[in-house]
This record gives structure tokens, sequence and C-alpha cells, in this order.
């Protein structure tokens, strides 16, 4: 059942992948883009990681796209569907694409381990988010500072850099 | 004292200046760099009490956070180089008033005096981060706040664009760091770097090919972080954009920062057999083709700021030098050594650059004609900063680059040494074309005097200063090195 589940959520994130590559509309782009999230947010959850497959959809699917849709919605779409195809932009892609996933395939190939099934869980299985706090808290404290520190100076950087120009 | 309360301290001051910014009425933002410069100068004398022994041995955040030698020398460097940015920023506020909307004579001036102290405090952090979590954490405070540093004159185009370009391509590094750490947590199942080094032995061979997959995405994330070859086509741009100090910022502390991580990040892996050889290659041929590429690539440059950029790229390459070769003993201190020259002599030529342009409005090596008779003193510096770029004897650049060589001949990369010296064959020539617009030929029409604060014409002495000495006497910072 996992297994037949695994392939659906793998299928559609890569169709909507491609689709947020090939389509001409942004806005279609874009819509793609949340499936392909959801499709994500699914392969997550068949792998009992219930926090990171909520945290994908509230953070990607919601806050990101909204963001990204309101960038659209500023962008000039008829510019964007009234240009050609790049010949060789296009075939240096797929060139870097079929390089990857070649590499990629090797490296899968190299060790008959990779290829088995999700282990039981050892420990009993508790809550994610309590589990994901206290590692926050206690162990990870010094990166956590350390990205509130991040999160001041991108705060600073976005107050600066979008103030209202003065005529 | 406990080694982690110098980026606390830091941090605080930054903080600190940020508040005083927003509180305190006064349109002229200058008193803010020197109580930046005040502090982190307390923050730099304060380092040489922190010892490593402090760290309570089962604090949570020991397993992130080292303070060897390495590490302690590098957040002196790291203090050292934003004091010098915030030197330079205090001749440059005129430019970030005409450039950044505001309301108020000297808006903006405040967050672009604390920014870099925010920064200073990542790059310390960078360089004490023994896990691929400190790494990534502190890289991306690093890497962020350059975003916003490098597009801060909005009404610039060229710093816009800069930023942006920035921006898109550290995003497209920063996924490559993440996915080869992946491969590399997928593989060992550990983020830190020791206990990395204790799984390695016991991998079965079949998992080495995914190693190596993960170490290589890691390594090019990291070259565009200290700007070498595949990643450097961001460079002249964004260099050329950039206000100048973080110009400099990103050219001195950005690469030295990235170093100390390629040598953390590098050693277990170079230390486990079966990966030492194929490492080994892949590092001699970025060396080889980051020296050819940023060498090549400046001598047509007619612009000092791009000019200094290609520099900076042939530089990362005599680094690399010395990344290939560390089975060498000396090849940690040789680096150590390069990137403290570097240091000196950097900011040399940038503090120069800035005041030459403000004054003259433009930084084409023909803004530098006749500098030589209109200020005597400047032109001066410059030839000191050029002289050691270029690799003259008597200067830590020369050193610097003696260090490299010997250390890759006593590693037996003799081809390498071959075009490390043709390479500065080349550097000779660009470097030297900007002593030749200053002395030898006329200045243009318009040449108006230029003034030099106190600060800046102590720092231009100072720096002049050390890089003779360390060019003569070399134990004066052997010394030093951790």
């Amino acid at each position: 059942m996992s297994l037949f589940l695994f392939w659906v959520f793998a299928a559609m994130m890569l169709a909507f992948g491609a689709g947020v590559v090939l389509l001409r509309n942004p806005v279609s782009s874009a819509m793609c883009l949340v499936m392909s999230f959801l499709g994500l947010a699914s392969l997550f959850f068949t792998l009992d990681a219930y926090f990171i497959g909520i945290i994908q959809i509230l953070v990607y699917a919601g806050a990101v796209m909204v963001l990204f849709l309101f960038i659209i919605m500023l962008l000039d779409l008829k510019a964007e569907r009234a240009r050609k195809f790049n010949i060789p932009a296009m075939a240096g892609g797929i060139a870097v694409l079929a390089g990857f996933v070649g590499i990629l395939y090797k490296v899968l190939a190299s060790n008959a381990e990779y290829l088995h099934a999700k282990p039981a869980f050892t420990v009993p299985f508790t809550s994610d988010v309590k589990a994901v706090g206290a590692a926050l808290f206690t162990q990870f404290n010094l990166p956590f500072q350390i990205i509130g520190v991040l999160l001041l100076v991108a705060t600073i950087g976005v107050v600066v850099l979008s103030k209202k120009e003065l005529k | 004292m406990n080694p982690i309360s110098l980026e606390v301290f830091v941090v605080t001051l930054g903080i600190a200046m940020l508040m005083l910014e927003s509180f305190v009425v006064s349109t002229d933002k200058r008193y803010l760099a020197w109580l930046g410069i005040a502090g982190l100068a307390i923050a730099f004398g304060a380092s040489f009490f922190a010892r490593p022994e402090f760290i309570p041995p089962n604090a949570p955040y020991a397993s992130f956070y080292t303070a060897d030698g390495m590490a302690m020398f590098f957040k002196r460097f790291s203090l050292l180089a934003t004091i010098l940015v915030l030197v330079m920023t205090i001749d440059y506020t005129s430019v970030i008033e005409r450039f950044v909307p505001g309301e108020t004579k000297g808006a903006g001036v405040g967050e672009f005096l604390s920014l870099p102290v925010l920064t200073c405090a990542g790059l310390m952090w960078m360089v004490s981060a023994t896990d691929f979590i400190a790494i990534f954490v502190s890289l991306e405070l690093v890497t962020i706040s350059f975003y916003v540093l490098v597009a801060y004159l909005r009404r610039s185009e060229g710093s816009l664009e800069a930023g942006t370009k920035y921006l898109i391509l550290g995003a497209l590094s920063t996924g490559f760091i993440v996915y080869g750490i992946t491969w590399i947590f997928g593989v060992t199942g550990r983020t830190n770097l020791a206990a990395i080094a204790a799984v390695l032995p016991g991998l079965p061979a079949a998992s080495h090919t995914a190693l190596l997959f993960g170490v290589g995405l890691v390594l090019v994330a990291l070259c565009f972080k200290v700007a070498a070859f595949p990643f450097q086509f961001w460079v002249p741009d964004v260099y050329q954009g950039a206000p100048t100090p973080i110009t400099a910022f990103l050219s001195v502390g950005s690469k030295a920062a990235g170093f100390i991580v390629l040598l953390r990040v590098l050693q277990p892996f170079l230390d486990f057999g079966p990966l030492h050889g194929k490492l080994e290659t892949i590092l001699l041929l970025l060396a080889g083709a980051t020296l050819i590429y940023g060498n090549l690539s400046a001598l047509p440059q007619r612009n000092l700021k791009r000019l200094l950029s290609y520099s900076s790229v042939g530089h990362a390459g005599y680094l690399f030098m010395a990344v290939a070769s560390l089975g060498v003993a000396f090849a940690r201190p040789a680096i150590e050594f390069y990137l403290s020259a570097y240091l000196l002599m950097t900011f040399l030529a940038f503090i120069v650059m800035a005041l030459v342009s403000r004054s003259v409005g433009g930084d084409d090596i023909s803004h530098f004609a006749g500098l030589a008779r209109r200020s005597p003193w400047l032109a001066g510096a410059m030839l000191v900063a050029m002289l050691s770029l270029a690799g003259i004897p008597f200067t830590a650049g020369f050193m610097g680059k003696l260090f490299i060589f010997g250390v890759a001949i006593e590693a037996g990369h003799y081809w390498l040494v071959v075009l490390g010296a043709l390479t500065v064959a080349c550097g000779f020539y660009y470097y030297l074309l900007v002593v030749r617009a200053m002395y030898w030929q006329a200045a243009p029409e318009y040449a108006p005097e230029i003034s030099v604060s106190l600060a800046g014409r102590v720092s231009m002495g100072a720096l002049a200063l050390l890089i003779f000495i360390v060019g003569i006497y070399p134990q004066s910072l052997l010394a030093f090195l951790g």
C-alpha cells in the first residue's frame, strides 16, 4: 500500500514539477508548484514525518506561494507569454539535467542497500512537535540562536530595501 | 573567559547600535561608526583572554563550536576586517546619503553601520563551526546580510543589479550545499564533522560514490563563497556594483571564512583513504582552473574594481594550491598567512580606491592617472598595495606566495607551481598598469583635492607598515597563527 502511494505521490510531484517549467502562463506555473509541494508533503506523511509534512504545506504551499502570486500579479504577463523558446538555453538545460540524472542513477545503483523499505520504528512513536521543540531548545540551541540573528538581519534588510522613495 | 561570549558581545553591540540609531536624534550618524569600532576593538582585545577550556564540556553547543587556534585567529581576523569596513564607511557616508532615500539627512547610515557588525558575528561563528548545521546557519547569516549590503544603494542601478545577481546565485549555491549535506548525512547518519570522521572507516565501500557526490556538491557551494572556479562568474558584477566598503568586506571576510569552513569540511574526507586521491585531483583541477581564469580575465580590465575582483579570483586559486596540498604540515599556516596578507593589501587598495573614486567620480584606472602628483601619500599607499598584490619581494604578498609555492612543491605538485609562477607574471602586468597610471600619466582635467579623515590616514599607514613588517619579518605573524 505504502509503495503504491509512493508512486502516486512521486509521479504527481514530478508531473507538476515539469509543469512549473514548461507552462507558459506564470499563474499556472505557480499553481503547479503548489501541487508539487502537496505531493512532497504527502510523501513525508507516508514516511510518518507528519510534522515536516504539515510544515511543508503551511510554509511552502501557504506562505511562500502567496508571496509568489503577489509578485506574479505585479508582473507583465503578456510579455512573458510572448517570449520565444530559447533553443540553446533549453538544450543546455536538458544536457545539465541529463548529466545530473545520470550521476544520480550511478550513485543510487552503486549500493543495493539504498533500495529498501522504510524500517520500523525502534523507539515508541511520540509527538513530533514536542520532540522537535525539545531538540530545538536544548541540543540545537546555538544554531537556533544564530537563526534568530539571521532573522533580525533579514528584517532590517527588508525595511531598508523597501522603504518608500520620497519625492 | 568563554570564547562564545565574544560573539554574544558582538551581536549585542550590533543591536545596541540599531537602538541608538532609532532613539538618538542626530543627523550625523558617524558616532555610531566610532561606537562600533570601539566595541569591536574591545572584543579584539578580549579575544586574547578567551580560552577553549572555559567551554563547559557538557554544554549543548560544545559539539557545534570549537575555539581552537585557527578559530581564534580568524575571529580576530573578522573583527579587524569589520573595524576596517567601519573606518571606510566613515568616509563613505556622503555616498550612502545620496543613494538611499530617506526623510531626514543621514537616513540609512545607521543600518549600514550596524549590519557589518552582525555579519562579523556570523563570520566568527562560521570559523568556529564544527557541525554541518552550525556551518549552514552561520553561512546563511553572513550571506543574507551581504545580500542586503550589496543592494544597499537603492538609487544606484549597479548596486541593485549586483544585489539581485548575488541573491539569485547565492540561493542556487545554498541549494547545492544543503543537497550535499543531505547526501553526506544520508550516508553517514551524522552532521558533526568529528562524528563523520569517526564513522567513515566503517562505511561499506559501495557508499563511497554517494559520499563523493555529497562532498562534491558541498565543494561547489563553497567555491561560490570563496569566489573560485566553477562558481566565480558572479564576482566581477557584484564587486563592481556593491558599495566599495562592502566589496572589500566581501572579498576579504567572506573569502577567509569560506576557506576556513572548506578546511574543516574537507579534513575528515581527505584523511579517509579511499576518497583522498579523487578529492585531491578535484582540488588540483579547481586550483589550476581558478588560477588561469582569474589572472587571464584580469589582463584586459580597465576598471579597477573589476580588476580587483578578478584578482580576488586569482588569489583564491593560490589559496586552493595549498588546500590541494593539505597533507603537508605547513599547508594550514601557509593558508592562514596568505589570508592575513590578503587582508592587509586588499583593504589598503580598497581604502585608497574608495577615497579617489568618491572625489573623482569613477573607479576606472584612468581616474587614477597622475595621482602621484596630486596626492603623493595616497598614490604611495596604492603603490604598496599593488606591489604586495603582485608579489614583489619584501612585501607580505610575496611571503604569502612563497609559503604557498613551498607547500605545493613539498606535496609534489610541480606543474601547479609552474602554472602559479606563470600567472604571477600576468599579475605583474595588470597590477603595475595601475602604478603606471598613477606615476607616469598626466592627471585628468577635473582633478579635485582629495581629503582624507584621520581614521583613514591612520589605518592606511598602519596597513602599509604591516605589509612591510610581515614581508620582511614573517615570523612576527607566524607566531600568532593557530
